[in-house]
């Protein structure tokens, strides 16, 4: 059998940080330290996925296209049921044939992933294979979870050669024992029913089993499961873990869910040894083991990528999880998400695709609405991925909007690299847009519409760390 | 010299605003009978031989389906040739072109053209700002009016060091005009302090940069030139007009410093008529918002590119100014009922020709004034007509 090797590794975090202070304060509680990473409205565990999936295949030196498959892990699928893996591989610009699994019914779903994405790669039935693992966790208000729950994203690029590290081995134990779970019509995630019973039953001798299996082996550094913020050290005082590479994770993030394994484990990926990823959920443990020759490509991005989150109220925490709903009607958009246009124009919107004209290289934008060159007349376009980074050429920021829009709401110019020119909305801060201003194009959601997102690209100021 | 086939012999409009106790009906019968209690000889209402009606949002008072059959049954006119015109904002400005060439053609002796728009009968939210989420999923989502002109005021101020100042100029130049024309929106002046205190609406413009949501409707009636003297002793001519179109959406604009279509479209209507924009008299402009305006008068040729705002500043275009552009108040202040702001653009430049402006009467040197509007998302479409009471036959 192949060997599973890792060529790149990406992370990805939403742009919002709820306060455990604020909620405790909200439900009348004293105190509280740390915090939680929150999607904001344009983000969930797609595009989370998608900044995730994007870092690794950069950090691995490959083009998209020919990546065989994507595997990926998310307790919060954006579709309970629906095209939700399909549309995550045709905005990273994957091959249409790409192969692959949305593993999901539990936080355990993103170490799934990566088990089996690597199963094809030692089966040599891939050649690359993306894992991404994501999550976007929805704690009911008031519940003892809701200053855990948090979202964020990890990505892997596979191979059966090349890269930094590889996968050493794995345990998985499956008990049927019920946690923290959704059932249908819930929302949000219902809370651990006994405290006690969940410590002392549950969890911690269903881990213990998979990380007692791990005994023995010289292990640096390890990842391991806090589901409550106190139960991973326990796991981490009982299996001798010195060096927890998931510490700085947790305390960023909070929980992170499906991606919690993954992402603790990328600091492991950094510095030579061998290292341990813990995962757990929905009655089921996984330990898998890496070794680590040289730092794997991406790993150093891991700090930047956490940072610039940005606290926000409880209210609007609970605007964003859609938990706080102003009352009264919203503007519905005009052209209906399961109609015709978004058929017709799937791909140029996910992919952000450009019409260039052979006689004149003019990239015109949208390919569907431009049968002939805007600049020359001329009849024959091919479609082209538009360039990825851009300038301000100029800006606007709109405070008039009704509902479902959130004000201010910036909205840019860009003149992309490859000469094209688009106008997007900007995510995050719009205060960094000025003209002249770098901006690199990334996946949000542009709309939530009779029940489906609607995802495309944003604009988003380049940091300096990115640049 | 002139093109001069077609002239305007009665023009009206009826008191702008919220108009919330009249129907999209009434509207157009009291445009009608302005326009026809105008003309100097008397006018029997029975001569109109075929109607072009503009109206471009049907959905904001909630017909969705306006055709060509809804004003003359409303006018008492029933049963005679009506065609809608629908080209973004200047709907009214091209059904005056269209009821022109009917004219000119022969087919028509006595044409109305008549623009009636129902803006207020929705809520605003519901109304003009649901545009926020029409059109592309992407490309135009939430893109509401403001944020069509606005990215041209930023790199406007960027390139050519515009100020809030001298965008809050033209605000407070067609309120001025505007108090003193009976018909506006809005009769009160303000001030530069004000316009840059109030409210901030999108980036870089504020509240009063915008023009407001006006009903109202505006009727002009047309006649081959020959006849003209049948009605009025002062008839006013048409001695030019021009249309251009570009791409719809903003990303495909070259330039954001110019409004193309307005270059365009006037460069056509000053060839068809034979003479620079330096002998225009007056002009009606598109000033949708403030920064529309400063582009408008650099791309109609009355100032240098770049201009435009140093030039709204020192008064260059104020009723005593080189070139009084928007003397009626423009859309800022006389408002912006959509399918009839072009018509009524032009019976202001009717009643400025022919001298009857009252307080806000400007100096008839030459003898023309030009009326323009520019819209259609992204500045897609803009149409210019000339005027003159110079009778060229």
């Amino acid at each position: 059998m192949n060997q599973v090797r890792i060529l790149g590794v990406g992370a990805g975090a939403p742009s919002l940080r709820l306060l455990t202070a604020d909620v405790n304060a909200a439900w009348d509680r004293k105190g509280g330290r740390g915090q939680a990473g929150l999607c904001g409205s344009d983000e969930d565990s797609l595009t989370l996925a998608w900044d995730a999936a994007t870092a690794a295949i950069d950090a691995a030196g490959l083009d998209a296209g020919v990546i065989d498959g994507l595997w990926w892990g998310t307790s919060r699928p954006p579709f309970l049921d629906g095209p939700s893996h399909a549309i995550l591989s045709s905005a990273l610009g994957l091959a249409p044939h790409v192969a692959g699994i949305l593993c999901s019914g539990s936080p355990h779903s993103g170490i799934e992933a990566l088990l089996a994405s690597a199963d094809a790669i030692k089966a040599g039935s891939a050649r690359f294979a993306l894992v991404v693992a994501s999550d976007d966790l929805r704690p009911a208000p008031g519940s003892s979870y809701e200053t855990r729950a948090g979202a964020g994203a990890a990505a892997f690029v596979l191979a059966d050669e090349g890269g930094g590290a590889r996968i050493v081995s794995r345990v998985t134990r499956s008990r049927p024992l019920l946690d923290r779970y959704r059932g249908d019509g819930d929302t949000s995630q219902r809370d651990i029913y006994d405290g006690r019973l969940f410590r002392e039953r549950i969890f911690l001798p269903l881990v213990a089993e998979v990380t007692d299996a791990l005994a023995g082996e010289d292990i640096s550094s390890w990842s391991v499961p806090d589901p409550d913020g106190r139960l991973g050290s326990v796991v981490a005082k009982r299996a001798k873990a010195p060096n927890l590479t998931c510490a700085p994770i947790y305390s960023e993030l909070g929980d992170t869910g499906a991606a919690a394994a993954m992402l603790g484990i990328i600091g492991g990926l950094a510095d030579i040894g061998t290292s341990a990823a813990v995962a757990y959920g929905g009655g089921r443990a996984t330990a898998v083991l890496f070794e680590t020759e040289l730092p794997v490509a991406g790993t150093e991005h891991l700090a930047s990528a956490l940072r610039e989150g940005k606290p926000v109220s409880y209210s609007k925490a609970l605007r964003v999880r859609s938990q706080l709903i102003a009352g009264g009607e919203t503007v519905p958009m005009g052209v209906p998400p399961e109609s015709a246009l978004f058929v017709r124009g799937a791909e140029e919107m996910l992919q952000l695709l450009g019409g260039r004209c052979v006689d004149c290289g003019t990239i015109n934008t949208p390919p569907s609405i431009h049968p002939h060159c805007a600049n020359c007349g001329g009849p024959k376009l091919e479609a082209v991925q538009l360039a990825r980074q851009g300038t301000v050429h100029t800006f606007v920021i709109n405070y008039t909007m009704p509902a479902p829009f959130e004000a201010p709401l910036p909205i840019a110019v860009l003149d992309l690299d490859d000469g094209s020119r688009i106008m997007l909305q900007v995510a995050n801060d719009g205060s960094q847009v000025e003209i002249g201003r770098r901006m690199r194009l990334v996946l949000r959601k542009y709309a939530h519409e009779r029940g489906v997102p609607v995802y495309g690209f944003k604009a988003q100021p380049i940091t300096e760390s990115q640049s | 010299m002139s093109w001069n086939k077609v002239a305007v012999v009665g023009a009206g409009l009826i008191k702008m605003g919220e108009l919330f106790d009249q129907s999209y009906e009434q509207m157009a019968a009291g445009a009608f009978s302005a326009a026809v209690e105008a003309v100097d000889k008397g006018f029997d209402p029975s001569q109109v031989e075929a109607a072009f009606v503009a109206t471009q949002r049907g959905t904001l008072w909630g017909q969705e389906g306006i055709g060509g059959n809804t004003i003359p049954t409303a006018i008492g006119l029933a049963g005679i040739p009506c065609t809608r015109i629908e080209n973004a904002c200047p709907s009214g400005s091209d059904a005056f072109r269209v009821g022109a060439m009917a004219v000119a053609s022969g087919v028509h002796d006595v044409v109305l053209v008549i623009g009636v728009e129902k803006m207020r009968d929705k809520s605003t939210e519901e109304g003009l700002l649901s545009r926020a989420a029409a059109g592309h999923p992407i490309f135009t989502r939430g893109e509401t009016a403001p944020v069509l002109f606005a990215p041209f005021a930023t790199r406007h101020m960027a390139e050519f060091g515009t100020t809030r100042e001298m965008l809050a100029s033209v605000a407070v130049k067609n309120h001025y005009n505007g108090a003193r024309d009976p018909y506006a929106h809005f009769q009160n002046e303000i001030t530069i302090e004000q316009v840059l205190a109030s409210p901030p609406v999108c980036y870089p413009l504020h509240l009063l940069d915008c023009c407001p949501q006006t009903d109202g409707a505006a009727a002009v009636l047309l006649v081959s030139a020959g006849r003209a003297h049948e009605f009025t002793d002062k008839p006013v001519f048409v001695a030019g007009f021009g249309v251009a179109t570009d791409h719809p959406y903003l990303h495909e604009k070259d330039s954001f410093t110019e409004i193309k279509v307005t270059r365009i479209a006037s460069d056509r209507a000053f060839q068809m008529a034979g003479i620079t924009p330096a002998e225009i008299d007056c002009a009606e402009v598109h000033d949708c918002f403030t920064i529309t305006e400063i582009l408008d008068i650099e791309d109609l040729g009355f100032v240098e590119k770049g201009r435009g705002g140093i030039a709204s500043l020192e008064g260059e275009t104020s009723l005593t100014g080189r070139i009084p552009v928007n003397t009626s108040g423009g859309l800022l202040a006389k408002g912006h009922p959509i399918g009839a702001t072009g018509v009524a653009q032009i019976t202001e430049c009717w009643w400025q020709l022919r001298g009857q402006a009252g307080d806000r009467q400007v100096e008839i040197r030459n003898g023309f004034a030009l009326q323009h509007n520019a819209g259609g998302r992204g500045s897609g479409v803009a149409v210019v007509n000339i005027l003159t009471n110079r009778n060229g036959i």
